[in-house]
């Protein structure tokens, strides 16, 4: 069995006495993609912002390579990367600039560059950030996020209002980090990127967990109990038509 | 700890730059002090002397007028308004406040009356309800010119006068007050204004959020912030004492090191209250009021705008406590009276129990969203 990176027992949040999370409980592998599924609300981001030390954990435990979460906030910050869900950063600030200060947080002194051309920003190392694109933002922000080579990589709805390329940009990208053997955690609300991108997936409602394996595996656990599509699926759906005609290579 | 004062120095550094990216952060920090340099000098500059805005009506023929007018205008005493030759022109300004009082020399001003050799008369001045002052005073001025020609003319003993000497203490001019006035202003300026702008901006970005991902502590987060404000801060200073000292004649008589020393210690301990606002707010609407609060008592009892000796005495033993206060009263002692730091015991006292207070406030509330 692969070795245990994240490990969640029992973890409760409530606010205003109104359970957000239920006493959920899941572990994370290391170097495998792990998403969180559920509808707005279901407490995907609460779940993530308590593992992050960024919202006291009411009850239950987590623990990363080890480590207490609510006890030692400052290590956990120190080994794990995270990508909020809009990737907010000082404006006249140049590239090369914010991946030293973001480095030097974690009081590590880095080569700019290198980590800029590993995501195809290096023509822009000078520019500032409020220039960049979209997609050339949430590709910044990642790889600001690993500055400190992390053990876990969390993202929270990484795609939301990209353009399918970027998203398919992306996808890979986060494979690549995986391939490294960081541990990514996301959340989205899109079926087909967990499908495509996700090793296992959690499907959270209303503060539990519902369902927890991997996709083929629920899928094909919804096959064996009967379930049939009122329209017989093609082989290929608008999206793939679309990228077929329009490339998967990344707009400016 | 070497590494956490490094991630202090390179947050410092590059803010440090960015704030000269930033025209707009530029403009206030650097030219707006010294637009209210230029204004309150400029008010201040002509106060040296008094002096009377008249306008004069000579209605006499006689030479004599003419004489006692221009020795009227020699001095800067007057001055004389010359576009006014008739009284409805004079009533019209004088209503305005624009003239201080009309002179009148009547046609028999300045002749000389058969019988006699040398010239009699009588000035008449007007003045209107509100310059009763300036027009007693200017009464008195005139009575004494004439006096001294009087003299010349007929011959009398003057047995009891006056005169008048310089005494040799150095005094403190009202542009010294307005100066380290300003300076508080500026230090209010950079250390209030630019936190509290600042900080619910990064916070609505999502900026704070996502360091407070980082193991960075809000200890690093201030410190490297103070370091920038005190450096930035300082050089704005500087170049209002250099623009003070050519263009109004400022004479710093105090030693440099100290008042740099004492200047960062005022900018940095008035920044903790910047810091307690910007940290506390979760954006710029809920820190508008309270920020309105606290800085407006110090902006008209510390000092800033007029000087506290002006004000009723109890008011002046209260705001000696403001934090702004004992900042422009310890720059002036340094700065125009050369007082040494530890002779301002008193101001840096005061500071450093604020500052303990403002700091020990600031850490408490800050919020990273």
């Amino acid at each position: 069995m692969a070795k245990i990176i994240l490990e969640v027992e029992n973890l409760q949040k409530s606010y205003d006495g109104k359970k957000v999370v239920n006493g959920i409980s899941f572990n994370v592998e290391k170097g495998e993609i792990f998403g969180i599924l559920g509808p707005n609300g279901a407490g995907k981001t609460t779940t993530l912002e308590m593992i992050e030390t960024l919202r006291e954990i009411d009850g239950g435990t987590a623990t990363i390579a080890g480590i207490d979460v609510a006890t030692n906030p400052y290590k956990i910050r120190s080994i794990i990367g995270v990508q909020p869900q809009t990737p907010g950063f000082q404006d006249k600030t140049k590239l090369t600039e914010l991946i030293q200060m973001f480095a030097a947080a974690y009081g590590e002194k880095v080569n700019p560059k290198k980590f800029l051309d590993e995501v195809n920003l290096g023509e822009k190392k000078d520019a500032y950030v409020e220039s960049l694109s979209g997609g050339q933002k949430q590709r910044f922000s990642i790889v600001a996020a690993l500055v400190h080579n992390p053990k876990v990589f969390f993202l929270d709805e990484p795609t939301t209002g990209l353009d399918p390329q970027a998203r398919r940009n992306l996808w890979s990208l986060i494979e690549e980090v995986r391939d490294r053997g960081i541990s990514v955690i996301l959340t989205t609300h899109y079926m087909d990127e967990a499908e495509m991108l996700c090793d296992r997936i959690a499907i959270m409602d209303q503060g539990n967990i519902i369902a927890l394996d991997t996709p083929k595996k629920l899928i094909k656990d919804l096959l064996k109990r009967g379930f049939t599509k009122k329209q017989q699926v093609e082989q290929a759906n608008l999206e793939d038509v679309f990228i077929d005609m329009t490339g998967k290579g990344l707009r400016k | 700890m070497k590494r956490k004062l490094y991630t202090v120095k390179v947050f410092f550094i590059i803010n440090l730059r960015r704030v000269f990216r930033d025209r707009m952060a530029l403009f206030f920090t650097f030219l707006f002090p010294l637009i209210f340099l230029f204004v309150f000098g400029g008010l201040n500059s002509g106060n040296k002397s008094v002096s009377f805005n008249v306008a004069i009506i000579n209605e006499s023929k006689a030479p004599f007028s003419t004489f006692f007018i221009g020795e009227l205008t020699k001095g800067k005493t007057f001055k004389v308004d010359k576009d006014i030759t008739t009284f409805s022109q004079a009533d019209e300004k004088m209503g305005r406040g624009e003239l201080d009082a009309t002179i009148e020399l009547p046609a028999s001003f300045g002749q000389t009356l058969p019988g006699q050799d040398h010239p009699t008369g009588q000035a008449v001045v007007h003045y209107t309800q509100n310059n009763q002052n300036a027009a007693n005073t200017l009464t008195n001025v005139l009575q004494a010119k004439l006096q001294s020609i009087n003299v010349h003319l007929v011959h009398t003993d003057t047995p009891l006068t006056v005169t008048t000497k310089q005494s040799n203490q150095r005094s403190l001019s009202s542009f010294d007050y307005t100066f380290t006035g300003l300076l508080g202003f500026a230090i209010l300026g950079a250390g209030i204004f630019g936190p509290i702008n600042i900080f619910p901006e990064l916070k609505k970005m999502g900026i704070l959020r996502r360091l407070h991902t980082t193991p960075l502590r809000v200890w690093q987060y201030f410190l490297s912030t103070m370091i920038g404000s005190a450096v930035v801060g300082l050089m704005s200073l500087a170049v209002m004492f250099a623009v003070a000292i050519a263009m109004f004649h400022l004479k710093v008589v105090g030693n440099y090191v100290e008042l740099a020393a004492f200047l960062i210690f005022g900018i940095v301990m008035i920044l903790g209250i910047g810091l307690a606002l910007g940290g506390w707010a979760k954006n710029e609407r809920q820190v508008a009021p309270l920020a309105n609060i606290i800085v407006f008592p110090m902006m008209f009892l510390s000092g800033t705008f007029f000087p506290r000796y002006a004000m009723p005495e109890w008011l002046q033993h209260v705001s000696d406590f403001l934090p702004l206060s004992p900042v422009i009263d310890g720059a002036r002692l340094i700065a125009t009276e050369g007082q040494h730091l530890w002779q301002i015991g008193s101001q840096l006292g005061i500071m450093a129990a604020w500052l303990v207070i403002v700091y020990a406030v600031a850490f408490r509330v800050f919020r990273w969203e």
